[in-house]
């Protein structure tokens, strides 16, 4: 397998952008998402116990708290430093953090050895990749470096949140991140159509076993084949 | 990061295994170093506890 980027300079440089949009608002970021989401908590919970979870695209490491519960070690995989420090520091405070390794990578070129993982959520993140192309080339990754039996679960903003009434295909765009003092900092995003998030899965080759739209989101628990 | 992360990181352009060259423990704790593809050669750098496991022309500097 060959994931060298270098043949697409534009997604590259897109992927950078999104870093460094989350660089820049990381710490204001970080202190406005201090609540894991329902669906992640039913979720872990309802997951058989294992050895390594993994939190793709963990921010504040809300998430990777709760796997902390169900894992001896849990891996933190974030594109920006900014926020790999905010999760460093909820660790600390919290008292995961001797469960806890923190990872800069890009979901896409995913530097994790294959059949690993046991446990792992991929929730809010997808849907910050350029293109359709990277979106299901991290998919594929992440049924890579699952350990059979292992499960995830992946959400990504959908059509059906109330925001994008009108909208009934999947499409890219941008919202706005408003720091203090009222610098508003665009984020890009691809709201994804419940139908494409199937058709993204089906093709990742991932097995699903459940998708769901809940709040907005399309949710899927997948395991590899 | 803990020494036992190793075992599963890989190098993200060709998943080959990694060694650590130049590492700085702090206890179990590796809090720099330098992690190097055993296929490609390609050199990852720790810093303060944190591996950046970027791919090369995606590191902060790295024009675009």
């Amino acid at each position: 397998m060959d994931d060298r980027p270098d043949g697409d300079p534009s997604r590259t440089a897109r992927t950078a952008a999104v870093k460094a949009t989350y660089e820049r608002i990381a710490t204001h970021f970080a202190a406005t998402r201090e609540y894991a989401w329902p669906e992640v908590k039913s979720f872990v919970a309802d997951c058989p116990p294992g050895r390594v979870g993994l939190d793709l695209g963990c921010g504040n490491c809300r998430h990777a708290e709760l796997l902390a519960t169900r894992t001896d070690r849990v891996v933190g995989l974030d594109l920006s430093r900014g926020l790999l420090a905010t999760g460093r520091t909820r660790a600390r405070e919290r008292g995961f953090d001797d469960q806890l390794d923190l990872l800069e990578g890009d979901a896409a070129t995913l530097p994790l050895a294959s059949d690993t993982i046991d446990l792992a959520v991929y929730v809010a993140t997808l849907h910050h990749l350029p293109t359709r192309e990277t979106r299901i080339a991290s998919l594929a990754a992440l049924e890579r470096v699952l350990a059979p039996g292992g499960r995830a679960l992946v959400s990504a903003w959908s059509t059906a949140h109330p925001t994008f009434d009108g909208h009934d295909e999947g499409f890219d765009t941008t919202v706005d991140w408003t720091l203090p003092g009222g610098d508003p900092v665009a984020r890009f995003y691809h709201i994804y159509d419940p139908d494409e998030f199937d058709a993204d899965l089906e093709q990742s080759g991932l097995s699903v076993r459940e998708c769901t739209v809940s709040s907005g989101n399309c949710y899927a628990v997948v395991e590899s084949r | 990061m803990n020494e036992s992360l190793l075992e599963i990181l890989r190098c993200p352009l060709d998943k080959a295994e990694l060694t650590l060259e130049d590492a700085e423990y702090d206890g179990d704790e590796i809090v720099s170093g330098t992690l190097v593809c055993t296929e490609c050669g390609e050199r990852y750098p720790i810093e303060d506890g944190i591996p950046n496991l970027l791919p090369p022309d995606m590191r902060e500097g790295t024009p675009a």
